[in-house]
């Protein structure tokens, strides 16, 4: 019992501090968004964000080395889950990936990004690559990629499934693959890309050429995006003032407590408000970078610290970037800020792995 | 361990491009920021704006118009109007397709709303339907959350009060084809009549409400609002119930009725009939009824009282009186012995009774009517002198009387004749002019100027409007013919054997009157041998008009009146009993003097 309390007291406090900090920003601006209206959603996101903040201190409190021991196994059980899920779960937003396991409505494949990144890093600390031209023994990181992929992909939610692939192919990346391999996938890819076009539902290909042209359809497929340029620009450098914003008060801001929560940010909070929240992700980022970076002596750890704040940072940049018109409506929440549980919560547990990280380096 | 330590060196590298990158991608995430919600602050906050902000006109009450004594004659009525967001105009056939069902859309109304389609103003709303019906306005409350984006509002709108009684003296109200001020695309103004020379006081000022709404449409607040201020109320000279009662005996024929108060020059009545219903005018006619009113056998639209042109018959004898005396020193009690015609150059000109008056004086003449007395003063009347000393009366030119579509009629003199008819004046014209027949026409406001004239020996000028009272220029006539002229009316209308007899008030009040019959044919020649044709035995539309004109009280004039009924034959027979009938309600009713 005194053992956890001295591991307890070794957490990296500041970290926790932020990332409770940005939670709170998330529970400020979802009281904006529902106020007024149905004040369950707020009840909802601050027991969510409690929840989230036990599991974080839970899992930092474990051993990696129980985790990094059993990864395939707790890949397996993902697996399995995210099967259940995109073949029997429950559909919501146009598609199937909600699972409910006794009464918690969970969403697997947020949990299988944190596995991939797991299993990756004992893939690739344990087998040490021979020479740059043996390829043979990637196929089995590719193929515990691919499979996610695909599975979130037939959801479908395009979003999770890039990122996904996007995670698979930092952690190939910074465990040392060859430039030549990310050479001849930008050849592969540059090639496939008219078949990917194709393969494509015409509402993603919409989305994608709305991006470029949001006029050609105010009220079609471009409405959700311009009424959200309106309404991070109308903000300006102050700010409506929190519950002041028009844009989303009055509903020209679709989802605005999940997917586009960061333009009422924007909105009610002005430029200031905006690059505020960004520095604190960037803050969160550094200091993750730290931890990660410090731990010299073992590479599974730095590889899960790199790929965890990755997942984190490259979600939140898509989807700023996707609310102000840098990239296509994509469909994914704003880590810790948008309301969403099982999407929290795995970020929560990210951010437990990385604690426990750094815990582990204090010993 | 050297390959674990090289290993180590490549993830820290490559972990450091995978920094940078991030940091590449955060700087232009906030480059976009930064240009959002710095450069294009101001575009996107007008953005932001105008999506929340509707305008909505506020259209100004218009004016009531009351008669002489408060009563109102023309006001507004609530109506019920459905609006839809501009912003929404995509959705309008859909819209009124799921409406269908429980409001009914005219032809009619669905062409105003392609108009209003087609309207560029500054109001975010276009009026899709008007006049609902209180069934209507309940089933669209119950669905009305499946259409957010429409807006019920509560217009007053312009309604005649007394239906068809006023149609003609108060006009009516409408769209006006080319709106100059395109923010007010759905503003009435005045057509015709007092809606029309009144507008500017009547119109009011519009005003507008700011409304914040959602996406969807629905009103969320008013943000800031200015009130339109009404239009004046408009008091007129008209009496409701004598101009009603008018209408009311006016009723089976077609005609017109002027009263006018002798004192202030008031115009108290002015009916034509047939009528119709301006209320119908007021919401907006339809292209079916319009052509309908227009191919009227008796042209109901045209005001009969101030437009429509008759020829004023023996009415006008009191001129022809009036002047022999004042110009050509007639000594009144000459005597002439009509026989039934008279012979002048190669054509014989008929008395209307056919065995003659015997002898008569001027009073006698105008007493019976005779119309050899006046063939005979007319040998040596001057028409141009004539002509010239009718104006006095009227005759022959407008009296500005403030309603518009007034007509002056013709008072021919010789150069009217050259201009109009490129012919030299005959002799033989003037003894038709002197009976009111030939080419003179007036209508009935001058015959009854002409008599209010007579009985107050003053320049009366008809208003509609009541204005501050003034006193009228005396005229240029002796007492001495005025009263004689006066007398002979009274004769007309008291005395046993005068024309209008049978038409005297039964009131302890007198009138004085001068009957009329309006040829509207030249009877031939071949004719009076064959012996004149009864009214009665002709077709309608060539029998005489009744004309009667009369004042009252004999000693001290208020009201002076005339009544044309169309084709209904001689005056005594249909408009001295209308006269009487109205005269004696007027008299009972409203005899009250300045």
């Amino acid at each position: 019992m005194s053992e956890i309390l001295i591991q307890f007291k070794k957490l990296n406090w500041l970290l926790v501090f932020l990332i409770s900090f940005l939670s709170f920003v998330g529970l400020v601006m979802i009281y904006s968004a529902t106020y007024g209206d149905d004040d369950r959603v707020f009840i909802s996101h601050f027991s969510k964000i409690c929840l989230g903040l036990l599991i974080m201190i839970a899992v930092s409190l474990t051993d990696l080395n129980f985790i990094k021991k059993h990864a395939y196994l707790f890949y397996l059980i993902g697996i399995i889950l995210l099967i259940l899920a995109t073949f029997y779960g429950i559909v919501g937003k146009g598609s199937r990936r909600w699972l409910n396991l006794g009464g918690f409505v969970f969403q697997p494949s947020e949990l299988i990004k944190i596995l991939v990144i797991i299993t990756l890093a004992k893939f690739f600390d344990e087998k040490k690559l021979q020479s740059a031209g043996d390829y043979i023994f990637l196929i089995l990181p590719i193929f515990l990629i691919l499979s996610p992929f695909f599975l979130i992909l037939v959801q479908p939610d395009l979003g999770t499934a890039m990122v996904v692939l996007l995670l698979g192919l930092i952690i190939f990346f910074i465990s040392g693959i060859s430039w030549k391999f990310f050479g001849i996938l930008s050849l592969f890819f540059i090639f496939s890309a008219p078949y990917i076009w194709g393969s494509l539902k015409e509402y993603q290909q919409k989305r994608i050429l709305t991006l470029f042209d949001p006029e050609s359809d105010p009220l079609g497929s471009g409405y959700h995006i311009i009424q959200s340029q309106i309404a991070v620009g109308s903000g300006g450098i102050f700010g409506k003032g929190w519950t002041k914003g028009s844009q989303s008060h009055l509903d020209f801001l679709p989802e605005k407590h999940t997917d586009f929560i960061f333009s009422m940010l924007g909105e009610e909070f002005g430029f200031l408000g905006t690059i505020s929240v960004i520095g604190l992700i960037c803050l969160i980022t550094y200091l993750t970078y730290s931890i990660a970076s410090k731990s010299f002596s073992d590479n599974f750890n730095k590889m899960v610290g790199y790929g965890i704040i990755s997942n984190y940072f490259f979600v939140s940049m898509i989807n700023m970037s996707m609310v102000i018109g840098i990239l296509p409506v994509v469909g994914l929440p704003l880590p810790l800020v948008s309301y969403g549980g099982s999407s929290m919560i795995s970020y929560f547990i990210g951010f437990g792995i990385i604690l426990s990280i750094d815990r582990s380096m204090r010993n | 361990m050297n390959k674990a330590v090289k290993k180590s060196k490549t993830l820290r590298r490559r972990a450091f491009i995978l920094g940078m990158s991030k940091s590449l991608i955060t700087g232009i995430v906030i480059s976009k920021l930064y240009y959002l919600q710095i450069l294009q602050k101001s575009k996107y906050g007008k953005l932001s704006e105008s999506n929340k902000t509707k305008i909505k006109i506020l259209y100004p009450e218009r004016g009531t118009i009351l008669d002489l004594y408060d009563k109102p004659i023309a006001s507004n009525q609530i109506d019920y109007q459905l609006n839809i967001l501009k912003e929404k105009k995509k959705f309008i056939g859909q819209t009124i397709q799921k409406l269908e069902s429980i409001i009914k859309f005219s032809k009619f109304d669905l062409d105003q709303v392609k108009l209003n389609l087609r309207d560029e103003n500054l109001s975010d709303f276009i009026t899709i339907k008007k006049n609902l019906t209180m069934d209507e306005l309940e089933l669209f409350e119950l669905m009305s959350n499946q259409f957010p984006y429409l807006l019920i509002t509560k217009e007053k709108v312009r309604h005649y009060n007394h239906d068809e009684n006023f149609s003609h003296v108060l006009g009516y109200v409408g769209y006006k084809k080319i709106n100059k001020n395109k923010k007010l695309a759905n503003l009435k103004i005045g057509i015709s009549g007092v809606e029309k020379n009144l507008d500017d006081q009547l119109v009011g000022t519009d005003g507008w409400v700011k409304l914040e709404a959602n996406s969807r449409g629905i009103i969320k607040k008013e943000i800031v609002r200015k009130n339109p201020i009404p239009g004046k109320n408009i008091k007129t000279n008209l009496i409701l119930d004598i101009q009603s009662k008018a209408m009311e005996e006016l009723k089976k024929v077609n005609g017109a009725a002027v009263i006018l108060d002798c004192q202030t020059g008031g115009v108290n009545c002015l009916a034509s009939s047939p009528s119709f219903n301006n209320n119908e005018f007021s919401n907006g006619v339809s292209n079916q009824k319009w052509n309908q009113l227009l191919n009227h056998e008796f042209n109901p639209l045209l005001n009969r009282s101030i437009a429509g042109l008759y020829s004023p018959g023996s009415t006008y004898k009191l001129i022809t009186a009036l002047f022999a005396i004042e110009k050509m020193k007639l000594n009144i009690h000459k005597e002439i012995n009509c026989t039934g015609s008279l012979q002048f150059g190669n054509r014989r000109f008929h008395c209307w009774k056919k065995e003659g008056h015997g002898k008569v004086n001027l009073l006698g003449a105008i007493q019976k009517s005779c119309d050899c007395y006046f063939y005979n003063l007319a040998k040596s009347i001057d028409i141009d002198d004539l002509s010239l000393f009718s104006k006095q009366f009227s005759y022959g030119i407008k009296s500005n009387i403030d309603i518009p579509n007034e007509l002056g009629g013709i008072m021919p003199n010789r150069s009217w004749k050259k201009l109009n008819r490129k012919e030299r004046w005959q002799r033989g014209e003037t003894l038709n002019t002197v009976i009111g027949q030939g080419y003179v026409l007036s209508t009935p406001l001058q015959i009854t100027l002409m008599t209010a004239r007579i009985a107050t020996g003053r320049k009366i000028f008809p208003s509609i409007l009541k204005v501050k009272n003034k006193e009228f220029q005396r005229m240029n006539l002796s007492d001495k013919a005025l009263n004689y002229i006066r007398k002979s009316m009274y004769s007309v209308v008291n005395d046993f054997d005068g024309t209008a007899f049978k038409s005297r008030l039964s009131s302890n009040y007198k009138m004085a009157g001068k009957t009329g019959t309006s040829q509207v044919r030249k009877i031939s020649m071949e004719e009076r041998e064959s012996g004149v044709l009864k009214n009665d035995e002709i077709d309608y539309k060539l029998r005489d008009h009744s004309v009667f004109t009369a004042y009252a009280p004999y000693n001290n004039p208020k009201f002076a009146v005339t009544i044309i009924a169309e084709h209904m034959g001689s005056g005594s027979k249909v408009a001295a009993p209308i006269t009487k009938r109205i005269l004696e309600f007027s008299l009972k009713n409203y005899l009250n003097y300045v």
